[in-house]
């Protein structure tokens, strides 16, 4: 029983926290249009600079080494986490995001993720290489220590909350005034040009909040494992939010909580099961990065609008007036111009 | 000096490999206007393909290069017919045309890495002794590559200068609409081009390979951001300034060895990529409706 409920709390800190990665690159991608192919390297920038703000100095002797090791509490170490994977999103945009065509971005992003991916591999100084921090400070540690269950039952209520609260933030945001921008500059960037929106800043906003949410996600799922290292941050995991977002349905958070449970909880939980191979012990996770690919194409060609489908804006129609009928140089024409007009 | 010389030598090498590379990604944009994310994984097709045929199969190694650098064409061509094709004629807009892309480059790699695992691999070739010329040092493999690369590109300029093919590739980079009303089959000029794309990207696999000589099924991978530097370098869909583009990012990346560690080589590349985004996105010799 032990065993279930800690299995089904992980299960659900899981479903959480790729609902926030989702949530994130649903802004990114389905609000706004921007092509990130590294969401993971946003996730692993929250994940390490939570560790080395809230590790103790590194302890030379261990051989382990990493900068910083600040040993600020938690609440504040999250903060920090968060903040460099929106500078991150903030470093990346201002690359990229001034170039019209959509290609610059993606190979930018792409660029970024197989640079950081190396220099935090190949540089043990910075995050302990290719080996990774482990033993990172868990939060509720103090009073979670009745039952090896607690910290994961404590840390599956946070996360929800965390989500619940992403979530509500993602929703409204999509409703606001900001969020139509970022719609119409999905559709076409050249139409809000003309209405005098400044679409860089737009843009640059939905990078940086979105790159703010994945983060979020990677401080928790460091927080939940206590441990990180390269080889759990691959192109294969970006693919993983990508699937769930493509099938869930873009820029509809309802499709994003879908999408998680459809690919990151149920069917990457469910290839665990399948035994291993002994001569391919690799045999399993790559078929899974295979189906996982084929899924991104075969849901953009038979389902492009995911399984939720984004809702069509709907708007009050006000009956048109002849404005030629009554106008006289000087007046408003037509005086009831539906806000319609103005939006789409 | 005599270090920096030396580098000189190693940038003319990488040169080659990615001016093979850098050209086949430039003339597939220039036709279809969309960046093929799989491209890297065309790499990792020609390797292995060319170890098949040499160390399984026992055939001489240049034949195994050739019969590698045509699959991987053929594995090109039927992708774009099979997948990418469909997708442009549903006139998908281009996030989605990337997006596939990029998820074939997840499902080629994880195909190769079932067919090959993960072990290091060598071709059967001998390792000669480095050959000095003048101030340069180079092993055998290394001067084939250079002589691999010019062929290919003096055979590129042919193409595109002296054969109908080459023309209506030109023609279709420079105006799809037009060409296509003036009698330009783009169907069939298409699916040519994403062969020759293919069997460049084979080509300059196995020739990367031979450069590192004990390589993986994703050693092309990681060099996939060094060929897009190289190609918007040179202009995005401007087969001549691709090949600048390689010769210059060769160049800087190998130099900077002399002065940074080798480990820094891809972080330079990044650099010359982002500062060229910055100052002149349009590339050295910008191209007219592209970017």
């Amino acid at each position: 029983m032990t065993l279930i409920l800690g299995y089904v709390a992980t299960l659900l800190v899981t479903f959480f926290t790729y609902n926030i990665f989702v949530i994130g690159l649903n802004i990114q991608f389905g609000y706004a249009g921007i092509l990130n192919f590294t969401v993971i390297t946003f996730m692993a920038f929250g994940a390490y600079f939570y560790a080395v703000f809230v590790m103790p100095h590194a302890d030379n002797s261990s051989q382990v080494f990493y900068i910083l090791g600040l040993h600020w509490p938690w609440p504040l170490a999250m903060l920090a986490g968060i903040v460099a994977s929106g500078a991150l999103g903030y470093l990346v945009g201002l690359i990229a995001l001034k170039r019209l065509r959509s290609d610059y971005l993606a190979i930018v992003t792409l660029a970024t993720g197989t640079l950081v991916y190396g220099l935090f591999g190949n540089n043990n100084k910075l995050f302990d290489g290719w080996s990774g921090l482990f033993n990172v400070n868990q939060p509720f540690q103090s009073v979670a220590t009745n039952h090896p269950n607690e910290f994961s039952w404590i840390f599956v209520v946070f996360s929800g909350v965390v989500m619940l609260v992403v979530w509500l933030f993602a929703n409204r945001l999509y409703a606001s005034p900001l969020g139509r921008s970022m719609r119409a500059i999905r559709e076409d960037q050249d139409v809000v040009d003309s209405f005098g929106k400044n679409s860089f800043k737009v843009r640059m906003l939905a990078m940086v909040i979105g790159s703010v949410i994945v983060g979020i996600g990677g401080v928790l799922t460091i927080q939940y494992i206590g441990a990180l290292s390269p080889a759990g941050w691959t192109t294969g995991e970006t693919f993983v939010v990508w699937a769930a977002l493509l099938v869930g349905g873009r820029a509809n958070n309802l499709g994003a909580i879908v999408g998680s449970l459809l690919v990151a909880v149920i069917f990457n939980e469910a290839t665990r099961y399948i035994p291993q191979v002994p001569s391919h012990p690799n045999l399993i996770p790559n078929l899974r990065n295979v189906i996982i690919g084929g899924l991104v194409i075969l849901s953009i060609w038979f389902r492009p609008q995911g399984v939720v489908p984004e809702k069509k804006a709907s708007f009050l129609e006000v009956p048109l007036v002849d404005k030629y009928a009554q106008g006289f140089p000087g007046e408003e024409p037509g005086g009831t111009l539906s806000p319609a007009a103005s939006e789409a | 000096m005599t270090i920096f010389l030396l580098n000189i030598g190693f940038g003319l090498v990488t040169a080659s490999v990615l001016s093979l590379l850098s050209v086949g990604l430039s003339l597939q944009f220039g036709v279809t206007n969309f960046v093929n994310f799989a491209y890297g994984s065309y790499l990792g097709v020609g390797m292995m393909l060319a170890y098949t045929f040499s160390a399984t199969l026992h055939f001489p190694f240049w034949a195994a290069a050739a019969l590698g650098t045509i699959f991987t064409g053929v594995v090109s061509m039927v992708i774009a017919e099979g997948v990418l094709e469909p997708f442009a004629r549903r006139r998908k807009s281009l996030f989605y045309m990337l997006i596939v892309t990029f998820g074939l480059s997840l499902v080629l790699d994880n195909l190769l890495q079932i067919f090959y695992g993960v072990d290091f691999f060598q071709y059967p070739v001998a390792q000669s002794s480095p050959v000095t010329i003048g101030p340069f040092s180079f092993t055998n493999a290394q001067l084939e590559i250079i002589a691999i690369a010019v062929v290919a590109m003096v055979g590129v300029h042919l193409l595109l200068s002296r054969t109908r093919l080459g023309k209506a590739m030109r023609a279709m980079s420079d105006n799809m609409d037009l060409a296509r009303s003036s009698g330009i089959d783009t169907k069939n000029v298409t699916r040519w081009t994403w062969f020759i794309s293919g069997c460049l990207a084979g080509l300059g696999g196995i020739v990367l390979a031979l450069n590192i000589v004990s390589f993986q099924t994703n050693s092309g991978e990681t060099l996939l951001f060094v060929i897009f530097a190289a190609v918007i370098l040179g202009g995005i869909g401007q087969t001549y300034g691709a090949m600048l583009g390689a010769l210059v990012i060769g160049m800087v990346t190998e130099i900077s060895t002399s002065f940074i560690s080798s480990a820094y080589k891809q972080d330079i590349a990044f650099i010359v990529l982002v500062l060229m985004l910055l100052l002149r996105p349009q590339g050295l010799i910008p191209a007219k409706g592209k970017a």
